[in-house]
């Protein structure tokens, strides 16, 4: 747990670099910070783990799970963060502050990966979330950024109640805030268990459905997603989304695997609507922003379908899909990021118009994410799915929600192409866009990274 | 272990008492428009769920429910500090905190 | 050892092409592009050569050569690999060899485009995708391959026109695409969950030992797989995309519209053999989807104007032919179709560019007329493609048919007299377009007329080519009842082991007495030479061009003639006749378009109103969200509370 340590304090040393007169230092320092949290994280990798348990107080747990999730929350940070070149060049902008304020969410995203006990998840899930805000409404000058950081704080705080009431009565019911203690009651009382319980189970499922934007809880989703700074949507579409997944696998799986068959149906219903809304209100949009938002629930949906399936080989096709959609959405919100710059801001389809003339590299790595995102063969997102569909069909019984996803799968193809027909087909000047070292870097790294989860899985299927 | 004097008020009144605190914080974000009483009932809401833990916490001895009441009093008021700097930003721009009239993002 | 390197070099060199081409198109002078993947093309075919005589040398064994182990999801082991056995090995021969062919052709007829390195390097990146299809040892393999061939096709349709209708015809053809594979991929998971593997040699096996015929878990699997191949293979209801995809280059259209990736489907029936033998069920819904698609599109064929989509429709009916083959469990001529078919309407797709070629440009054949003498190769080429489609003797097409008639007439005598239509309209529209394009006089602009020319030599020589596999394909399954060995038959015979334990029919020689099969073929030649020679008194003897789409009254003026017994004949035959083709072509085709695009509208209608419960108010939202939490708790909380 040493990365969660290093994290809060290169936060803090980045806001002192802040008072230094030159920005310039400030990217690289804090690649930096993560690459070494990064190696730290996976220098764990060989801890004998039945010993971590207890130097973290059971508070916390290291295992190959843990670190695996931990470490795409910090890819998905390191590959996030070059693309916040264009926005703190802005005059206005207070780079120091961003950057310490993403490496103390990306804190709060381990704790909620790792949490053995409630008041970690809890603390993990308010210091992501907090933090959101703060960076939601980062563009002080642009209402829509603060009617979107209004928005997620209202409707965050909301959630995190409902949260916090499914915790007091899970405590209620087993005098206990361990997720193992919570384990160890609902196994000893099979068939007597407290009706506080059940209730509780509900309002936690509530509070974390919301985070991971299900429907019908994903109503802040679209505006917040929109309304933010693109760079901050993208870490928030990633970071966010799979922090979430993990805690509520973990969750779950450690506590609440007896009631599997309480919950499951639960979930499985929550995830059809998910797709069914995600897929098709993202099939009517003008902007390609709000299109990734809704594609983003949608995508919510499909994870939530290796919820349901709940087999030994869910956990890892969480993992596979994690972090396959969130080098896809990255480098879909680089280009993004790059195109709206040179387009006065626009974040529409038609902002796109004619780039592969003059932006040929661009057009090819948006691509390659839309079809990974869209699941084409030969990219990640194709063995993301399959994974997912494969755990689901191993548990049988789900057949109606595969159906259901496989066909919303296909709605899919359609919005996501709509912007590569625009790139290739459609007329439209966009000049050319001069990228830096580090976002070529980062591109290149996503596209190699779609690729090999696409054409070998098994150098990361192994990895668990 | 427990004192005499807690257990004159049944456990259960605690839960129904803290259950309607919460519900009202509820309404309350439901039904109103300002931006400080919506986030006025939300902290009834955290409010209500301290009660609920001190009270478990009380009646059976742990001391595991008094503490996560810290943690959330302590997370509430960093909690407090932004959502209070993005109602002032609203502000800013609106000359008003109705929450009602922030609709520039939609569908 | 050896033999895994040779089948892993067989997929990488188009890939090693498709990689120098692709990205390096800009820098890489045309000349050196063309030489380039054609070269890498042909090196597929020297390979594929060598394995094929490897394999006959070692004694007809498939071998399975392992590259890695590729995906492992709990007790699920995939991996990467290739299997060389009978099927694979001929529709190898058929893709690098026609494709090395077309490469050739595409070198002469592309060069003054824009793209052209852009358009090899796609064209590589087909054929790669491709040979994973045919050569993968596992359905994941071959849905890799079929995504990839999808997608090549777009790119070719799509990237090469910037007109934006393009676009859409592109766009509807990868939708359609994917309609169909996620019925593949369903039916892949039904696979994975039944037998536990993807791996055709443990598949079958196990499916005859687990099943009887009739089961209906078998049943689901392959009409899952064959809605797959009905996207992908162009049939009912999802035919469409095809003609529309002749917007592409005309080299595509012959290799991935008529050669090569629409027989993917067939080839996915023939490979799961085992599986269709136990379901009676599905292959009678191939059989009926098949010959009302044959049927269908040949009717919509015959008064169609345009160049290549009188071979499209005539691509889709010939597929139509060849599911119904599938149907009757004549697999291995199903087989034998795919094959001639590959020759002559590859052929038949190059002599139409370079017709096209010669016209500057010019698609519509009631602006040509007259070609023969001015480009002879391309002339006496065309010729041999539809007097071998038409199904006339010797040449390929007549055998393969045939054959596949006479399957049919065991099993139905209906459906053969419907195939035998099918095939009069097949050589009539065929004997009109060739009638129409090559004889009479010339309709084209002066202008054209001078520039009237032959194509250059890398053009033609590939028409030669397949104009010689033309005229001999059909020696590869020359029928019994001529005192032949049916080669391809014998040869492709131990594909069918499984088959055979399950249903004694697949693959058993004909029970027909000699007397029948060759009144049958006197019956189906008859029917073809009746129908030529009535294209040949319309439109050569008569003269008459179909009116063009200005005149209003069309029909008074497409057959012009005095005679009162033309007069009866017109009414009686062709009014009908293009009547019904025009029916089938605007109502009917519309049709089906409204039926699947309907469904994209619904989606669309649906978002909108999905869009507007985003009304951007909080209070709303909350408002929504506790009614969420009301439902989610009622529904979670049902056990415990009723």
């Amino acid at each position: 747990m040493l990365s969660i340590i290093l994290l809060s304090v290169s936060g803090i040393a980045s806001l002192f670099l802040g008072f230094n007169k030159s920005r310039s230092l400030l990217m690289p320092a804090t690649l930096l910070f993560l690459l070494v949290a990064l190696a730290v994280n996976l220098w764990d990798w060989n801890v004998p783990f039945t010993l971590s348990s207890a130097y973290n107080n059971g508070m916390m747990t290291v295992d190959k799970t843990t670190i695996v999730f931990s470490a795409i929350l910090l890819v998905s940070a390191l590959l996030v963060i070059p693309f916040s070149q264009n926005y703190i060049d802005r005059p206005q902008a207070q780079p120091a502050e961003y950057y310490a304020i993403l490496l103390f969410a990306l804190v709060g995203g381990i704790m909620m990966t790792a949490y053995d006990n409630l008041i970690m998840l809890f603390v993990g899930v308010e210091i992501l979330s907090i933090s959101m805000y703060v960076l939601a409404g980062s563009d002080k000058r642009n209402l829509r950024s603060t009617e979107a950081a209004l928005k997620y704080f209202l409707m965050g705080a909301f959630a995190t109640g409902f949260l916090l009431f499914g915790v007091a009565l899970l405590y209620g019911a087993t005098m206990s805030f361990s997720i193992k203690g919570i384990a160890d009651y609902t196994n000893a009382n099979v068939g007597n268990l407290s009706p506080l319980l059940y209730v509780g189970i509900v309002m936690v499922l509530i509070g974390v459905l919301f985070k991971v934007s299900a429907a019908p809880f994903h109503f802040w989703t679209p505006d917040v997603y929109e309304g933010s700074p693109s760079l901050f949507t993208a870490f928030m579409s990633t970071v966010v989304k799979t922090a979430g997944f993990a805690a509520l696998y973990r969750l779950l799986a450690v506590s609440f695997t007896g009631l599997y068959d309480y919950w499951a149906m639960s979930i499985a219903v929550v995830a059809l609507l998910t797709l069914v809304v995600g897929n098709i209100t993202a099939s009517h949009q003008h902007s390609f922003k709000r299109m990734m938002a809704y594609s983003g629930i949608s995508h919510a949906g499909y994870l939530l379908i290796a919820v349901t399936a709940f087999q030994n080989t869910s956990q890892d096709a969480i993992l596979f899909y994690s972090l396959a959609y969130s080098v896809a959405t990255i480098a879909a919100f680089g280009v993004l990021i790059l195109v709206a710059d040179k387009q006065q801001g626009s974040e529409d389809f038609s902002a796109f118009n004619g780039l592969a003339k003059n932006n040929p590299f661009l057009a090819f790595v948006m691509t390659l994410a839309m079809c990974s995102l869209a699941g084409i063969p030969l990219t990640g997102g194709f063995f993301g799915k399959f994974l997912i569909f494969s755990s689901a069909f191993a548990k049988g019984g789900l057949n109606w929600l595969l159906i259901g996803a496989i066909l919303m799968s296909a709605v899919g193809i359609y919005y996501y192409f709509k912007v590569v027909i625009a790139m290739y087909i459609r007329e439209g000047k966009t000049e050319k866009i001069a990228l830096t070292g580090l976002q070529q870097a980062a591109f290149v790294l996503s596209i190699l990274l779609t690729l090999l989860l696409g054409v070998v899985p098994n150098l990361f299927a192994d990895l668990v | 272990m427990i004192p005499e004097i807690i257990k004159t008020i049944p456990l259960n009144y605690y839960l129904f008492l803290s259950s309607t605190l919460f519900v009202i914080g509820v309404i309350g974000v439901l039904t109103r428009r300002n931006a400080l009483i919506i986030f006025m009932s939300v902290e009834l809401m955290l409010n209500a769920v301290n009660l609920l833990l001190t009270a478990f916490s009380a009646y059976r001895s742990d001391p595991a429910g008094q503490i996560f009441v810290f943690f959330i009093m302590a997370v509430a008021a960093a909690e407090v500090a932004v959502g209070l700097a993005i109602i002032v930003m609203m502000y800013r721009y609106m000359r008003t905190i109705d929450v009602g009239l922030m609709n520039k993002l939609k569908w | 050892m050896q033999l895994t390197l040779l089948c892993a070099l067989v997929p990488l060199f188009p890939f090693i092409g498709f990689l120098v081409n692709g990205l390096g198109f800009r820098n890489i002078p045309n000349s050196a592009a063309g030489v380039i993947s054609t070269a890498s093309a042909v090196a597929s075919f020297v390979v594929s050569v060598l394995l094929f005589s490897n394999f006959l040398s070692g004694g007809s064994q498939p071998f399975t050569a392992v590259l890695f182990d590729w995906v492992s999801v709990g007790g699920l082991k995939i991996q990467f690999s290739y299997l060389i056995d009978q099927l694979s090995l001929l529709m190898l021969m058929v893709v690098t060899g026609v494709g090395s062919l077309i490469h050739l052709y595409s070198m002469g007829y592309m060069h003054h485009d824009e793209g052209f390195g852009k358009f090899m390097a796609f064209l590589n990146l087909f054929m790669f995708s491709m040979l994973l299809l045919v050569m993968g040892s596992n359905y994941l393999i071959m849905f890799f391959g079929w995504e990839g061939v999808g997608l090549c096709s777009y790119l070719l349709i799509g990237f090469w026109n910037k007109n934006v209708s393009y676009g859409d015809a592109a766009r509807k053809a990868f939708v359609m695409n994917r309609i169909g594979d996620l019925g593949f991929l369903i039916g892949i998971f039904l696979i994975i969950n039944t037998f536990g593997s993807v791996e055709y040699q443990q598949v079958f096996p196990k499916a005859v030992e687990l099943f009887k015929a009739g089961d209906s878990t078998v049943f689901w699997i392959t009409f899952c797989l064959f809605i797959g191949a009905m996207g992908k293979s162009a049939q009912i209801p999802l035919y469409t995309w095809l003609p529309d995809a002749m917007a592409g280059p005309t080299p595509v259209s012959a290799l991935i519209h008529a050669a090569t990736m629409v027989t993917a489907g067939i080839y996915m029936v023939i490979r799961s053999n085992v599986l269709y033998t136990l379901a009676p069920d599905t292959l009678e819904i191939i059989a009926i989807v098949g010959l009302a698609t044959a049927l269908f599109a040949a009717s919509i064929g015959l008064f169609q104007n345009d160049i290549k989509k009188v071979l499209a429709y005539s691509t889709v009916s010939q597929l139509g032919y060849m599911f119904l083959a599938l149907g009757v469990m004549a697999y291995s001529s199903a087989m034998f179709h795919v094959m001639t078919h590959a020759f002559f309407k590859a052929l038949l797709f190059l002599g139409a560019g370079s017709v096209i070629h010669a016209m500057g440009g010019e698609q519509d054949i009631r602006k040509m007329g007259g070609l023969q003498g001015h480009i002879k190769i391309t002339f006496l080429t065309f010729l041999i493609g539809t007097i071998a489609i038409s199904g006339i003797p010797p040449f390929a097409g007549f055998f393969s048919k045939d054959e596949i008639l006479m399957h049919v007439y065991e099993h139905n005598k209906l459906l053969w007299a419907l195939g035998v239509v099918g095939s009069m309209m097949t050589s009539f529209y065929m004997f009109r377009l060739l009638f129409l394009t090559f004889f009479g006089t010339f309709r084209g602009t002066k202008h054209q007329h001078e520039h009237l020319h032959e194509s250059p030599l890398s053009m033609t020589v590939p028409l030669m080519v397949l104009a010689v596999l033309s005229v001999f394909g059909g020696a590869l399954g020359l029928p019994e009842v001529f005192g032949f060995n049916h080669q391809l038959a014998n040869f492709m015979s131990p594909l069918f082991e499984h088959s055979k334990t399950v249903n004694a029919l697949v693959g058993a020689k004909s029970a027909l007495p000699h007397s029948t099969e060759y009144a049958l073929m006197f019956v189906s030649v008859m029917a073809v030479a009746l129908s030529m020679t009535a294209a040949w008194v319309l439109f050569v003897k008569k003269a008459n061009v179909p009116a063009s789409d200005e005149t209003l009254d069309g029909m008074t003026k497409v057959i012009y003639n005095k005679y009162y017994v033309d007069e009866i004949y017109q009414a009686a035959i062709v009014k009908p006749l293009y009547s019904l083709s025009e029916f089938c072509h605007s109502v009917a085709e519309t049709a089906m378009d409204m039926l699947v695009e309907s469904t994209g509208k619904l989606v669309n209608v649906a978002g909108n109103g999905f869009r507007q419960l985003q009304t951007g108010i909080v209070g709303y939202y909350v408002l929504a969200m506790v009614a969420g939490i009301l439902l989610f708790a009622v529904f979670t909380l049902r056990s415990v509370l009723f």
